[in-house]
């Protein structure tokens, strides 16, 4: 199959809503929309009056099943460029350059199947919300789990939903870690994910687990070794690094 | 591509007050961005070594420990990096490159140099420009130690050049007949740098 | 996630997936699943697997094995150069 040229279109906003204290979720209706794989990102550019331009990649948080339009959800970066101007200025309705889908490599649908092994630090959940929600609209029962740390239980994006995949009993469990203000009488982790957690997380799916994982550059290199000392093999484990925590 | 003009979106500042010492196409920066190409090589102290070598008379190496002994000069300098920030007022201390050439013998020949880093970075420049005060090998910022993100223990700083000029984690200048590109010079960026006539690229 | 950061030059590395717009726009088709073998090393990764230095004049995509400086990318406003003298070769599937 060859590619489509990837170009910049102009999406439109359709919607913007507010996640948690720090992300909020955009949907672009895209004129050349082309359904993504769950994992992918976009571009987005912007452009200054003078010509100034810059751009930033981000997850997509839709599943492919939602057609001719995507989602992103973007964390606000204080000192950052274009998230401020994103979660601040951005309004329904305006036009914004994007491109995409891209990428190939941190990527799963049903077809890959599992056992399934998400890891993901703060925003780091938006490209594997993307895969379950997938997982979600084609009724798949693919044994997965999520690891998902966070600071505190208000920094959880999509709680709620994620909440509710899980109440599904279709075979998804989801495990938070909260590293900064557990919820009060949280009984679960309370620390960095570590090899330990790791361990007691994919021991049902043993050296079997597909592992996707998406965060902070930190926590996806702890990860990731962690992984690669239980012996899983190599080629089992995708990894997306989204640099340090709050740059 | 000219793009489409986002709403409300006005880009980088060039506040008035100080318009006048930002060079074309800059934009002012407060905080201190880390730029690299690679990872912080982290070397230990009684490892790391400055050798000043090529055309030279005879090659000279300092220790750390030498090095820290050779008289120091405090700087405040304005840089500006290519990718457009530019950081007013930075407090240096460090060890002048005229300093360094006294222990020296140049060969006339060599006319130019190459500073190259631990890790494999290097960069050229018109030995005329790293003279008279121009440059310098800096190891405390701000009145502290220089952080390895933004090239500890030393790095060259040369102010009137973009700042991929002033090479991280430098450990030596090797002094050439022909000015030959480095890591950056090679691949498109401009083999001077000079930030006021905006030599970004090759063919600027 | 909540850490101090040991380096931030570490923390801000990221991986060849953050170029993959980049290199798509070169090739004309997502690269990050292309496999370059490291001259340094001789082991194979995929492009999106490669550590990725992006916050400078250019992109520098190493090997996660032995940091051997695989490829540069560099765009001017009149060109883009690609320097790959760190890899072996780029392996890639068959388009069509």
């Amino acid at each position: 199959m060859v590619q489509p040229v990837l170009e910049w279109q102009a999406g439109r906003v359709t919607a913007i809503r507010p996640e948690t204290r720090q992300t909020k979720s955009f949907t672009f209706a895209l004129p050349k929309w082309m359904a993504h794989r769950p994992g992918q990102h976009y571009d987005v550019r912007l452009t200054a009056p003078d010509g100034y331009q810059t751009q930033r990649s981000y997850s997509i948080a839709s599943p492919p099943e939602r057609l001719r339009e995507i989602e992103l959800t973007v964390e606000r970066i204080p000192d950052g460029e274009v998230s401020p101007y994103l979660h601040d200025v951005l309004m329904q309705g305006d036009e914004l350059e994007v491109r995409g889908p891209i990428g190939g490599y941190f990527v799963w649908d049903v077809r890959l199947g599992g056992p399934l092994l998400l890891v993901g630090g703060g925003s780091g959940v938006v490209p594997l919300m993307a895969m379950l929600r997938h997982r979600a609209a084609q009724h798949s029962t693919v044994p997965t789990r999520m690891l998902y740390s966070s600071r505190s239980a208000e920094d959880v994006i999509y709680h709620d939903e994620l909440n509710g995949m899980a109440a599904a009993n279709d075979g998804f469990e989801a495990f938070y870690t909260f590293t900064r203000q557990p919820p009060a009488g949280w009984t679960g982790y309370r620390r960095r994910i570590d090899a330990a957690m790791l361990a007691e997380v994919i021991k049902p799916f043993d050296k079997r687990a597909r592992v996707y994982v998406c965060g902070p550059t930190l926590l996806v290199e702890a990860v990731a070794n962690a992984l690669v000392e239980m012996e899983l093999p190599i080629e089992q484990i995708r990894t997306e690094r989204f640099g340090p925590t709050g740059v | 591509m000219a793009g489409l003009i986002s709403r409300g979106f006005l880009g980088r500042r060039r506040p008035a007050e100080v318009e006048n010492r930002l060079p074309p196409g800059q934009y002012l920066v407060t905080d201190f961005p880390v730029l690299s190409a690679g990872p912080t090589p982290h070397t230990p102290l009684e490892r790391w070594s400055f050798t000043v070598e090529g055309l030279v008379g005879s090659p000279v190496t300092w220790s750390w420990e030498e090095f820290q002994k050779l008289p120091t000069q405090t700087y405040t300098v304005d840089i500006s990096c290519v990718t457009k920030w530019t950081k007013l007022d930075t407090r240096w201390l460090g060890v002048s490159i005229d300093t360094l050439l006294k222990a020296v013998q140049v060969d006339p020949a060599g006319r130019y140099v190459m500073a190259y880093s631990d890790g494999g970075y290097t960069t050229n420049l018109p030995l005329e420009e790293m003279v008279n005060g121009q440059a310098f090998v800096a190891y405390q910022f701000d009145d502290k130690p220089l952080d390895p993100v933004h090239g500890g223990p030393a790095r060259l700083v040369v102010p009137h050049l973009y700042f991929w000029k002033s090479a991280k984690w430098i450990r030596g200048l090797r002094f050439m007949e022909r000015n030959q590109p480095g890591f950056w010079e090679s691949l498109g960026y401009h083999i001077h740098g000079d930030p006021w006539k905006e030599e970004r690229y090759s063919g600027d | 996630m909540d850490r101090d950061e040991p380096d931030m030059n570490t923390a801000l590395m990221v991986d060849g997936n953050a170029v993959a717009g980049q290199l798509e726009q070169i090739f004309g088709r997502d690269m990050t699943m292309t496999i370059a073998r490291c001259a340094g090393c001789a082991r194979d990764a995929q492009l999106g697997a490669l550590m990725a230095f992006i916050r400078g004049p250019g992109v520098v995509l190493r090997c996660p094995a032995c940091q051997n400086a695989i490829a540069r990318i560099v765009e001017t406003p009149s060109a883009i150069y690609l320097e790959a003298r760190g890899a072996a070769y780029l392996r890639m599937a068959p388009q069509g």
